[in-house]
């Protein structure tokens, strides 16, 4: 949250858009930003399990890898694909730091989350966690950062500390999937079960690319005693 | 009392200077906290005429006060200081810089200087030894309001938990974020430039110019030599017309500094600007230590005596400067950025000067010139000694209606430009959404539809904008519609400009207006370029960019740079 003095009070600014920070005259986001955040629908639409988009054309409900494998979480829904506007933010959050887009993207979080009635009601938000080294590193995690927010619009409690990875993995981009499976094989683990017992849960990351860090969160949170894992991403990628 | 990382260092550091023992106030705080809670602690021992007996109280009230459970414990046993030569070699890198740990780090790599010791070690030992400054880079005012310490500002701080420091109140500047994160919990490293660290040597420097001055060029350059060798007054303005040959006069006040082994600073707000004064400046100056500080820039710590940088790379220089020159005093984004003023106040050694370069200075540097506070050169004049293009003001009543038709005066401009003068016409619109329609509005004239794709728009958000505008300066199609982007720093050889809805006050203030003036008359094969500003009313703005030009004529005729053959 940014700090705010007297005259900010006194002189209220402009509205700006929350992505792109030029003025507008109502609601959260330009009609630039907005056309550009729903255009995807026109040409995609999700996967009803991972969220990640298919082509319109594309007759099957579930992509082919979730017809090969179903995911353990329940499902997962993004804000849009990982380009454009929503991927220069990522980029800006996570690695140049700029902590005050987590409230535009928390906001676009709950607005998928309210909008999509598969979701139910989750009782508690859970960011994806980074290793300790990551986190001293990075000083910051995007997820957590995402949750608070999220947590804030929904009304939901977040719980920051109950999933943990215990061990520091290479990152994950520039990894292929068998890559990827064994990167992160029994890394994260729930470390206080008695808070997410018969929990259903909303797991917050930043991007879905094949969905397996979600999955590995979610198989520890069902083993920690969650009954289900709900995922949603600011950003997801193309079948 | 004093601040450390490893309170080990200092026990070995003060035992050598003969203090026997040292006591340490614990918790391990963040920097930005133990930063101000050192600050007030101190502040009242000193009230107290550091009398030992008073440190227990003094610290049970601050631990009141700011809610820090503050407690006296023995300091742990000594351990070897870094080497001192090392220590040395990190205080020459550091002359004249603020820079965080790592950022230090890297001008040790680029500098080629290889430490043995840690480095966080090296700096504590030169900030135990006073030979360069420690703060938090955000840290707190005497209220305890937090503000960061790199760009001086306090508006744009986001308060969160923190991994690397584990406090839930750090803060991070989001104003300078570009330059690295600076946090409550990191450290910024500063040393004032000095005569320790080693200065240029005096030597007669003068500029390689591939052409001579005109009088007016000389005469300002003279006195903008003077400026620098009298060294009266800390601040001067060079108040140029528009391509009137101002990097030129700056020469003037570069050698006389230069010649005295001075370090110099010529800085731009943009980037693309830097770049092009750096390229004229390797030309003019050539034996100079010259390098190029700017986002894209490969080498940010190399050092040299003569630096064109953008004003953002100098919230990275502290007390370094003896002159700095600062070009487009008045460009975005400097204009109404605080931050960037703080900086390049910081970066001027004590007793150093600043330059401004500009055809429009903002309102309070142009009072300033009025009231006679600051000193200013005219250069009113362009080198091929015709007259500044005024503007004429058409009244296009039609302009009030929300209607896509153009006044019918446009096709009137547009036939002068195109049929009688040969030239090609810039036409100015104050929104991104009005280019697209005053495109089609122009291509609805009939009369030009034989030169095939005559007219083009451009605007900030295009893609294809570099291409758009390549094109016409090489005069694929002769009229291009654009927004204030290109108010600046276009140059051709015929051209005409016309600014479009010129009532919208808030964006064709008089400084946009005359920088847009400014576009037309450029070369002496086309001096009387012509300048129109439609509007279906005359702003108070657009009356005073008329006045400035002829002003700036009438002074140019009284002084006798006119060509007699340019005079109207």
């Amino acid at each position: 949250m940014g700090t705010m003095g007297r005259r900010d009070w006194l002189f209220v600014k402009g509205r700006e858009c929350f992505l792109c920070r030029r003025p507008v005259a109502a609601g959260h986001l330009c009609p630039s930003c907005s056309r550009t955040l729903e255009m995807w629908e026109q040409e995609f639409r999700p996967c009803r399990r991972c969220g990640r988009l298919l082509r319109k054309e594309y007759t099957a409900e579930l992509c082919p890898q979730c017809q090969e494998k179903l995911p353990p979480f329940r499902l997962a829904r993004a804000v849009g694909p990982y380009r454009g506007e929503l991927r220069r933010a990522i980029l800006e959050l996570k690695y140049r730091g700029r902590r005050s887009l987590a409230f535009p993207l928390g906001y676009l979080l709950s607005r998928v989350v309210a909008e999509e009635p598969l979701y139910g009601r989750p009782q508690a938000v859970i960011p994806v966690p980074l290793s300790s080294r990551r986190f001293k590193e990075r000083a910051f995690n995007q997820s957590a950062l995402l949750s608070e927010e999220l947590g804030r619009f929904l009304g939901l409690k977040v719980l920051d500390r109950v999933l943990v990875k215990e061990r520091h993995t290479p990152p994950q981009a520039g990894l292929d999937r068998p890559a990827r499976l064994q990167n992160l094989q029994g890394s994260f683990a729930v470390v206080e079960s008695s808070s997410v017992e018969g929990l259903d849960v909303l797991l917050v990351d930043d991007v879905l690319t094949t969905g397996i860090t979600a999955a590995a969160c979610t198989v520890a949170l069902l083993q920690g005693g969650a009954r289900s894992v709900a995922v949603v991403t600011v950003a997801t990628s193309l079948c | 009392m004093g601040l450390t990382h490893r309170p080990a260092l200092d026990r070995r550091f003060w035992e050598l200077k003969g203090y026997p023992f040292m006591d340490l106030v614990s918790p391990c705080l963040n920097l930005g906290t133990a930063f101000f809670l050192q600050g007030y602690v101190e502040e009242r021992w000193a009230a107290a005429r550091y009398r030992l007996a008073k440190v227990d109280s003094i610290l049970r009230e601050a631990s009141r006060r700011w809610k820090v459970p503050l407690a006296r414990r023995p300091a742990p046993a000594a351990e070897p200081l870094p080497p001192e030569e090392e220590a040395r070699l990190v205080g020459r890198v550091l002359s004249g810089r603020i820079l965080l740990l790592e950022e230090v780090g890297r001008a040790l790599g680029e500098n080629g200087v290889r430490v043995t010791g840690e480095l966080a070690d090296l700096l504590h030992y030169l900030y135990l030894q006073g030979e360069c400054e420690l703060w938090p880079a955000v840290g707190y005012d005497a209220r305890g309001v937090p503000k960061c310490n790199r760009c001086g500002q306090g508006d744009k701080l986001y308060r969160a938990s923190c991994g690397a420091c584990g406090s839930t109140h750090c803060y991070v500047c989001e104003g300078c974020l570009e330059l690295g994160e600076a946090r409550t919990c990191r450290a910024l490293y500063a040393r004032p430039r000095s005569e320790r660290d080693g200065l240029f040597p005096c030597r007669t420097v003068s500029p390689v110019l591939p052409f001579s001055l005109t009088r007016a060029q000389e005469e300002a350059a003279l006195e903008a030599k003077a400026f620098v060798e009298e060294g009266k007054s800390p601040r001067c303005l060079i108040w140029a017309a528009c391509g009137a040959g101002k990097t030129e006069v700056a020469y003037g006040a570069l050698a006389a500094a230069l010649s005295r082994g001075k370090e110099v600073l010529y800085t731009c707000p943009r980037r693309e600007t830097t770049k092009e004064i750096y390229r004229r400046l390797q030309q003019a100056f050539p034996g100079v230590e010259m390098t190029v500080l700017h986002g894209e820039s490969g080498s940010k710590y190399t050092p040299a005596q003569l630096v064109a940088a953008t004003t953002h790379q100098v919230l990275r220089c502290y007390r370094r400067f003896d002159l700095i020159i600062l070009d487009e005093v008045d460009a975005f984004p400097l204009a109404g950025d605080a931050r960037l003023y703080y900086g390049l106040e910081r970066s001027l050694r004590a007793g150093g000067q600043i330059l401004y370069m500009t055809a429009t200075p903002l309102p309070e540097l142009a009072a300033q010139a009025r009231r006679r506070r600051l000193p200013v050169i005219y250069l009113p004049a362009r080198p091929h000694g015709y007259p500044l293009p005024e503007p004429q003001i058409i009244l296009a009543r039609s302009l009030r209606r929300p209607t896509d038709q153009l006044p019918r005066q446009v096709a009137e401009c547009l036939r002068t430009t195109i049929l009688e003068d040969r030239a090609s016409l810039l036409v100015f619109v104050p929104a991104v959404d009005l280019v697209a329609r005053v495109v089609d509005g122009l291509l609805g004239c009939r009369e030009f539809e034989g030169l095939g794709e005559w007219v083009k728009g451009c605007h900030a958000a295009l893609p294809e904008r570099e291409e758009v505008l390549e094109a016409f300066r090489r005069g694929e199609f002769p009229v291009l519609v654009t927004t204030t982007l290109l108010e600046r720093g276009i140059t051709l050889s015929r051209l005409n400009v016309m600014v479009l809805f010129a009532h919208h006050r808030r964006i064709f203030d008089q400084n946009t207006l005359v920088q847009i003036a400014g576009r037309a008359g450029r070369t002496a094969s086309f001096p009387h370029g012509k300048v129109w500003l439609v509007a279906d009313r005359i702003t108070p703005e657009m009356a005073e960019a008329r006045r400035i030009i002829r002003s700036f004529n009438r002074l140019a005729f009284r002084r006798g740079y006119l060509e007699p053959t340019g005079r109207r």
